[in-house]
């Protein structure tokens, strides 16, 4: 063990952070005692609890964030080994069950300072303005309890933080402004999806993406590597780590790596007065006036329902009964091809191009919500799972085929998955290393999720078709991404949260992560996720000047 | 006086000379450059690297005439027409076709009218070394050349939108070479060459010099910087682009020239 091994050793601490943008380079940090009762502790530094610190830092108040993970400086702790850089992911021990249960790890987890915005595909797409009210517009869900028009603002926001390299004109939706920077030359796999979406007679486009088409500041611009999803190793990639996390130590906040939240502590009068945390072996408490928990939707909840006492026998913010119910993951179901010409999927970001076709359009459909597809270019160990996994082939077989995976074409959707309170997390009885309960994960697919999942791969196996793809098949066990499981609302009885991300039940308690989301849609989640915790931000900021907090 | 009608057109034809040779070594290294990174794919890659060549050996010689010399600005302008048409056919054949993502990275569609330029800027310089004919007043070689600078505006112009005019500095191409382009059409049109234009086009050929030093940077700013320099020098902006305006611009200061001096 090294001595300045993140993994085992915290880089922030004493006065200073890692700065992302140099090997081996510092930057000052604010520290705090953990008597000083600070103004927010935030408990995740991800798309939600990252982007908040740096938003309520930047409006003056103190600010401790926490995060279980590493603090990486990709320059010099990033490789371009799949197998490696699976350290980024979240893989303590959880139970998954159900009639599907899914698998946990690179595709919706992360253990490290800024989330798993640190290996996410940078997808970052704006909901359908209906979505957010999918209940009363569209028949099947929850409304959300904020309008469309409002997210549109923060949308807009989150994508100038994140430099975002999109297309000058956005085919679908309602007109939003020109992405800050311009979209990425495509790769072979892109114009693939391009051309079967011409054929098919559908709209499509470049993907926007948070990785950068020219420089910013010290980060260079994207070399079409293609470890996006294993982690950027050039800074190209704007995660949470090297955008809003530099701001948030320049505005004052502090951040704790390698530092594990156990515990939300609650006084007599019901109110959340700080947390208890793993560091450097020990269990400490962090006094705070307010706590935010951001842990994503597995250990958010688990957090809230570890963190149950006297006053609230079943956890925290539960009177509802809905902490770590509706857990809502979503399709990830792919069609493969071959082509004859070389492709090379792999290089470059994986999903250069885009159809929301059916995020936007109802008529034909025989089941609820949208989905998305965009262009798929798997690394080799990914793609030998997939192979041996999901195509049951093996040996000379499995060999045989990975020697051709340079003319290996795919298409992988994105798709909405109803709420559905069978989907939950609860607590196990087994415990973790810090000797909490671990989170029992149960989900299965539901009619509707089967009924889409047929549609769009047989959409996505007619554009392979259109272009000359043979040997094609169908991926169907896939999934990515958490959200639901502390559903934000404007009924206490129906939700956990207000449209703020607080607490019905403590007042001082915020969720700002995927939680909240009442329904998923068929995008990528990361950009609404950060647009809520600006928006969070905003409202926290005008509670607080109206004495409201 | 007399001695003015001596040499004007003399050095005329020099600033003709040089603006072409400036252009000519643009295209060749731009070209050498571009078409490396395309891995000379289709053999007619190669054909603008050999125009320009020999183009800036003529052009750099002085004075001249003659059969070789014509032969190889009219293989400029023919291979400049040509490479124009691969480029077009090259956006045009990529999904969708005429889309900004295709202008940004398909084959540059204007730049070959660079190497057209540079052949009909030095045939002009071999005329005027001559009776001068026709090309006497500058102003059809002032047209010519604010045309010119008007096409790399365009490119500049499209270029830099793809890189997001990150750095305030990429406004420069396409600010001072139009305004400069503009004046220049206008004395083209009166026959009046006015003082502004000459500073407008001194300013225009400093843009050109200044942005090999701008688009060095540009390079290092890309991962690994120059020490990267055999990736960089291809993925960065490039180096020898930004010379165009410079010839283009010394070019037309020889036009400005040949029309003070048909004002007398």
């Amino acid at each position: 063990m090294s001595a300045d091994d993140p993994q085992q050793v915290p880089r922030a601490k004493g006065g200073r952070a890692p700065d992302v943008f140099e090997p081996g380079g510092w930057v000052p940090m604010r520290s705090h005692s953990q008597d000083e009762e600070v103004d927010f502790v935030i408990v995740g530094t991800g798309a939600g609890g990252g982007t908040l610190a740096c938003k309520l830092a930047e409006d003056g108040f103190s600010v401790v964030a926490f995060d279980a993970g590493p603090y990486w400086r990709p320059l010099e702790d990033f490789a371009s080994d799949e197998h490696h850089q699976s350290k980024l992911y979240w893989t303590d021990e959880r139970i998954t069950a159900g009639a599907n249960p899914i698998k946990l790890g690179a595709n919706n987890s992360g253990r490290s300072v800024g989330g798993s915005t640190v290996h996410y595909a940078m997808v970052a797409l704006r909901f359908r303005p209906e979505w957010f009210k999918a209940r009363t517009r569209l028949g099947y869900g929850a409304d959300w309890p904020i309008d469309w028009q409002e997210m549109w603002k923060y949308y807009t926001e989150v994508e100038q933080a994140l430099t975002i390299s999109g297309p000058i004109n956005y085919p679908w939706g309602p007109r939003r402004p020109r992405y800050p920077y311009r979209a990425h030359p495509l790769n072979e796999a892109a114009k693939l999806l391009a051309r079967g979406a011409e054929a098919l007679g559908i709209d499509w486009t470049e993907t926007p993406i948070a990785t950068l088409s020219a420089p910013k500041g010290k980060a260079h611009r994207c070399v079409y590597r293609g470890f996006c999803v294993t982690g950027c190793s050039t800074n190209a990639k704007q995660s949470v780590l090297n955008t809003w996390l530099p701001r948030a130590l320049t505005a004052g906040a502090e951040i704790r790596d390698l530092a594990m939240v156990g515990r939300i502590e609650v006084d007599k009068a019901g109110r959340a007065t700080g947390v208890h945390y793993h560091r450097e072996g020990a269990w400490h408490f962090q006094k705070a006036r307010n706590v935010v928990v951001a842990g994503y939707a597995i250990e958010t909840p688990r957090l809230l329902l570890n963190s149950a006492c006297e006053q609230f026998p079943d956890g925290l913010a539960n009177s509802s009964g809905l902490v770590g119910k509706n857990l809502m993951v979503q399709l990830n179901q792919a069609a493969w091809g071959q082509m004859k010409e070389e492709v090379r999927s792999y290089k470059a970001p994986p999903s250069l191009t885009i159809s929301e076709h059916w995020n936007y359009e109802d008529r034909g459909k025989d089941y609820f919500g949208g989905w998305a597809y965009m262009s798929q270019g798997p690394l080799p160990i990914t793609w030998v799972k997939e192979l041996a996994g999901q195509r049951g082939l093996w040996g000379q077989r499995l060999i045989d085929e990975m020697a051709r995976s340079n003319h290996n074409v795919g298409l992988k959707m994105v798709g909405e998955v109803l709420p559905d309170e069978r989907n939950r997390v609860t607590l196990a009885e087994e415990t973790d290393r810090f000797g909490l309960p671990i989170a029992k994960v149960e989900f299965s697919y539901s009619d509707n999720d089967r009924a889409m999942m047929k549609h769009a791969l047989s959409f996505m196996d007619d554009s392979l078709a259109a272009v000359g793809a043979t040997e094609r098949w169908k991926e169907w066990d896939d999934t990515c991404h958490l959200n639901g499981t502390a559903r934000m609302g404007d009924d206490p009885k129906t939700s956990v949260v207000n449209a703020d991300g607080r607490s019905w039940d403590i007042p001082n308690l915020w969720v700002c992560d995927g939680s909240v989301f009442p329904t998923v849609g068929g995008v990528n989640p990361s950009l609404t996720i950060q647009a809520i915790a600006c928006r969070t931000a905003d409202r926290i900021k005008a509670l607080s000047a109206r004495g409201e907090l | 006086m007399a001695s003015e009608v001596d040499t004007a057109p003399r050095t005329a034809a020099r600033l003709l000379a040089a603006g072409a040779s400036t252009l000519g070594v643009s295209v060749l290294l731009d070209s050498a450059m571009e078409h490396y990174r395309g891995s000379f794919r289709n053999p007619a890659m190669a054909l603008p690297l050999a125009a320009s060549a020999i183009s800036i050996a003529f052009d750099g010689s002085g004075r001249g005439g003659g059969f070789p010399r014509t032969a190889s600005h009219s293989a400029s302008v023919a291979i400049g027409l040509t490479g124009l048409g691969f480029h077009t056919f090259n956006v045009f054949k990529r999904p969708s076709g005429l889309t900004f993502n295709n202008l940004f990275y398909g084959a540059p569609i204007g730049a070959p009218g660079a190497l057209i330029l540079s052949g009909l800027l030095g045939a002009a310089s071999d005329r005027l070394s001559g009776d001068g004919g026709a090309l006497g007043s500058g102003r059809l070689l002032a047209g010519l050349a604010a045309f010119g600078i008007f096409g790399s505006v365009g490119e500049a112009g499209l270029l830099h939108l793809k890189g997001s005019f990150q750095n305030p500095a990429m406004w420069l191409p396409v600010t001072i070479p139009p305004l400069a382009a503009a004046s220049l059409a206008v004395d083209a049109m009166t026959g009046v060459p006015r003082p502004w234009t000459t500073a407008l086009l001194g300013a225009t050929a400093l843009v050109g010099t200044v942005g090999v030093a701008f688009h060095a940077y540009g390079v290092s700013r890309n991962m690994g910087g120059w020490r990267n320099w055999r990736q960089n020098l291809l993925a960065g902006p490039p180096m020898p682009a930004p010379p165009a305006f410079a010839g283009l611009a010394i070019a037309a200061l020889g036009a400005v020239l040949l029309m003070r001096r048909a004002r007398g």
